[in-house]
């Protein structure tokens, strides 16, 4: 391939489609180019047509301003008063572009602003932001085929072909960003709107604004038509495909950012597919949500075009951001699994549950909270704060009474845990005592015991413990007999004492467990 | 049938009849390079895109041919590998002036060579780039590197650069895989 033409656009283009202008044989495409408030129309290979954008309506005020320019009736410090007050009244995007760029000027270059552009009547005029094309009357690949485009006013145009005359104006809420359209102009069509505030719109033929479809979550930058659905791709990394009626279908969370989408219709295999370009350069093929086939490219691939080229029936040709030029043909023998590349979610998930229906009990429940949620609110408050109080008193008192088998501060650091051995009516109380503390040892402790002396009778009620080297586990251990023949059980506290002192160090409470024995003579 | 002609089936020289397929993409010019060895009353002026198949039947230096002119086109491509099994030749026609496409037809070589009737007989290939007429044609020996004609070990092949149109080194072709058929024919007699 080489390059074949050249031709050059005075402003940035927004948008380029190849359609059919005329019947006349031999069936040449014309090959439209949006660019600023033109269309230049290109057949040939040559330059053929230009349309212009009507021009819209300025406003009195601001016309009348540059009118007294025209005269030098005014000076330029007033003009910028003027239209700086007519801005503030209308808003930036009423203005015309020479009072916009006006605005905008240092005041030295003001004088030779107005200077050059004062002659010229004032205009104020629009700019296309996408470019489509729709059939007009025949359904067929050659048929004669309208522009449509979308423009920075909020409008949505349908061209004629030959007279490039306006067929169809129509309005949307925002301004729109893609168009995507089905359906032939003279029986009946439908164009969806993806617009710049991140909503979709559909226009039907007879309509004359736009009917809200979907909102979505962030900004579009693709929109495709798959079938009956409508496939975004949103510039939070995300693929959603919507019903025309605008219900979510799936969304796709993908590893990064779309640059370029396009659907892959073949014919022969009976499938569409929808192919993405990432900003991590790879592009992916997606049958519905599933994820078919990857393909890497060698760098960003900024746009994407499928179709018959030259004899290659399924030919997929990519741009990249370095300006090259990439052309793949499909194989013969390809054939689009999802099954063996992407498991997907499992079938079990697609199952519509079978939700009863709400009772009356729930719905006056609903409505009972629905009518009380300050008031459950608050008593729901006041109960949490009751608990937490709660809580905080009894860790107080358990700080103060040293109820707690680990006792951090003071001299002695000491760990004690406790376990009851035995079914009963004899266990075996096992005590295991650790000094945590690095360097200090700790004597002249002991352990004791306090229960309830009708219930449980300790063997050993006084065990001295030994010199406690940081760091080692000591153990000793006491029998304790449940004397109790009501088959209850209780809790044995278990102190660890200074010699001398009153106040104990640390304190087990041990929960007995029922005496098996005694049940047994039951 | 003359009287020549029976004794000549009797004394077994009719035998010597060679089938041949010739397949390529579509647009590359097989038909008309049939059409070029086909006698002068059998001969088709225009020649539109094959559908299906055509048999055709010529003669060159004593050796008759049955030729498969198998229709190019995607869809028809799955045609092809019904044939492979009992052809004597294959002749494979490059449009050496579609340089996009070649990419394409050496995937088909390719699924053509990895086929099971085709893997392990010594069948002699005989490939045609075509149109060398026009002026962005690729020379023979940049085709057969496009092809990767040169890892093709198993297989006797030949190049040669041609023009349907006019007939220019279709004979020399057809001369190569003649003498390949006859080879094999002696080869398979010992």
């Amino acid at each position: 391939t080489h390059l074949l033409s050249e031709h050059t656009v005075i402003d940035l283009p927004t948008g380029v489609v190849a359609f059919q202008m005329d019947t006349c044989d031999p069936k040449v495409s014309a090959i439209a180019v949006a660019s600023g408030g033109h269309i230049y129309v290109y057949k040939n290979m040559r330059p053929f047509y230009k349309f212009t954008l009507p021009t819209l309506n300025i406003e009195p005020a601001e016309l009348e301003v540059w009118n007294q320019a025209k005269e030098d009736k005014i000076d330029m410090s007033s003009m910028k008063e003027v239209l700086e007050s007519i801005r503030t009244e209308v808003g930036e995007s009423n203005l015309s572009s020479r009072s916009q760029r006006f605005l905008m000027l240092e005041p030295e270059e003001l004088e030779e602003f107005v200077h050059v552009h004062k002659q010229f009547p004032l205009k104020r005029q629009t700019v296309v932001t996408c470019l489509s094309t729709m059939k007009k009357s025949m359904a067929e690949d050659d048929a004669v085929s309208c522009l449509v485009l979308g423009t920075e006013n909020k409008d949505v145009y349908v061209l004629e072909p030959d007279a490039f005359t306006i067929l169809a104006a129509m309005t949307v809420p925002s301004v729109p960003a893609f168009l995507n359209v089905t359906g032939l102009f003279d029986v009946e069509y439908r164009i969806i709107v993806a617009c710049r505030d991140g909503i979709l719109y559909t226009l039907k033929r007879g309509f004359k604004t736009g009917r809200l479809c979907v909102e979505l979550l962030s900004q579009p930058v693709g929109l495709l038509r798959v079938k009956n659905t409508v496939v975004v791709g949103c510039m939070d990394q995300t693929l959603s495909c919507f019903s025309m009626k605008g219900r979510n279908l799936w969304t796709i969370k993908l590893e990064s950012s779309i640059v370029a989408m396009e659907t892959i219709d073949i014919t022969y295999l009976g499938i569409q597919l929808i192919v993405i370009a990432l900003s991590n350069g790879l592009i992916q093929l997606y049958q519905d949500k599933y994820l078919v086939d990857v393909v890497p490219a060698e760098d960003v691939v900024t746009g994407i075009k499928f179709g018959r080229y030259g004899r290659e029936e399924n030919t997929l040709i990519m741009t990249t951001r370095g300006g090259g030029l990439i052309i793949k043909i499909l194989k013969r023998t390809a054939k689009f699994d999802p099954k063996n590349l992407t498991p997907g979610p499992p079938a079990a998930q697609h199952m519509k549950l079978s939700v009863p229906k709400k009772t009356k009990l729930f719905v006056d429940q609903t409505m009972h909270e629905r009518e009380n949620a300050v008031r459950m609110h608050r008593s729901f408050q006041h109960d949490l704060y009751r608990l937490r109080l709660n809580t905080a008193r009894s860790y107080v008192k358990v700080l103060t009474s040293s109820l707690t088998p680990v006792s951090t501060g003071g001299s002695d650091p000491l760990k004690l845990s406790a376990q009851i051995q035995g079914l009963g009516p004899v266990f075996r109380l096992r005590l295991e005592i650790q000094n945590t503390s690095t360097d200090k040892p700790s004597t002249n402790l002991f352990f004791t015991f306090h229960c309830d002396v009708r219930i449980y009778r300790v063997d050993k009620t006084f065990i001295p413990i030994p010199f406690l080297a940081p760091g080692l586990l000591y153990s000793s251990a006491t029998k304790v007999e449940c004397v109790s023949e009501l088959g209850i059980s209780d809790v044995i506290k278990v102190f660890v004492l200074r010699e001398n002192e009153g106040v104990p160090l640390i304190t087990a409470i041990i929960n007995m467990p029922i005496s098996e024995g005694m049940m047994s003579s039951y | 049938m003359g009287l020549f002609s029976k004794l000549a089936s009797l004394l077994g020289f009719k035998r010597k009849e060679a089938s041949i397929l010739v397949v390529g993409l579509d647009n590359s010019g097989k038909s008309t390079i049939i059409n070029h060895f086909k006698s002068e009353e059998d001969k088709t002026i225009d020649i539109v895109p094959t559908v299906g198949l055509n048999v055709e039947k010529f003669k060159v230096k004593s050796l008759g041919f049955i030729a498969f002119d198998m229709s190019g086109q995607g869809r028809y491509r799955n045609l092809w590998e019904h044939y492979y099994q009992d052809v004597n030749g294959i002749i494979f026609v490059v449009d050496s002036s579609d340089s996009l496409r070649i990419i394409v037809a050496k995937d088909e070589l390719d699924m053509m060579l990895q086929h099971k009737d085709i893997k392990d007989r010594n069948i002699p290939i005989l490939f045609f780039a075509n149109k060398m007429d026009l002026r962005e044609a690729l020379s023979s020996v940049k085709v057969s590197q496009a092809l990767g004609l040169d890892n093709m070990k198993s297989k006797s092949w030949h190049i040669c650069a041609s023009n349907a149109l006019t007939g220019e080194g279709l004979q020399e072709g057809v001369e190569w895989i003649t003498d390949q058929l006859k080879y094999m024919v002696e080869q398979n007699k010992r």
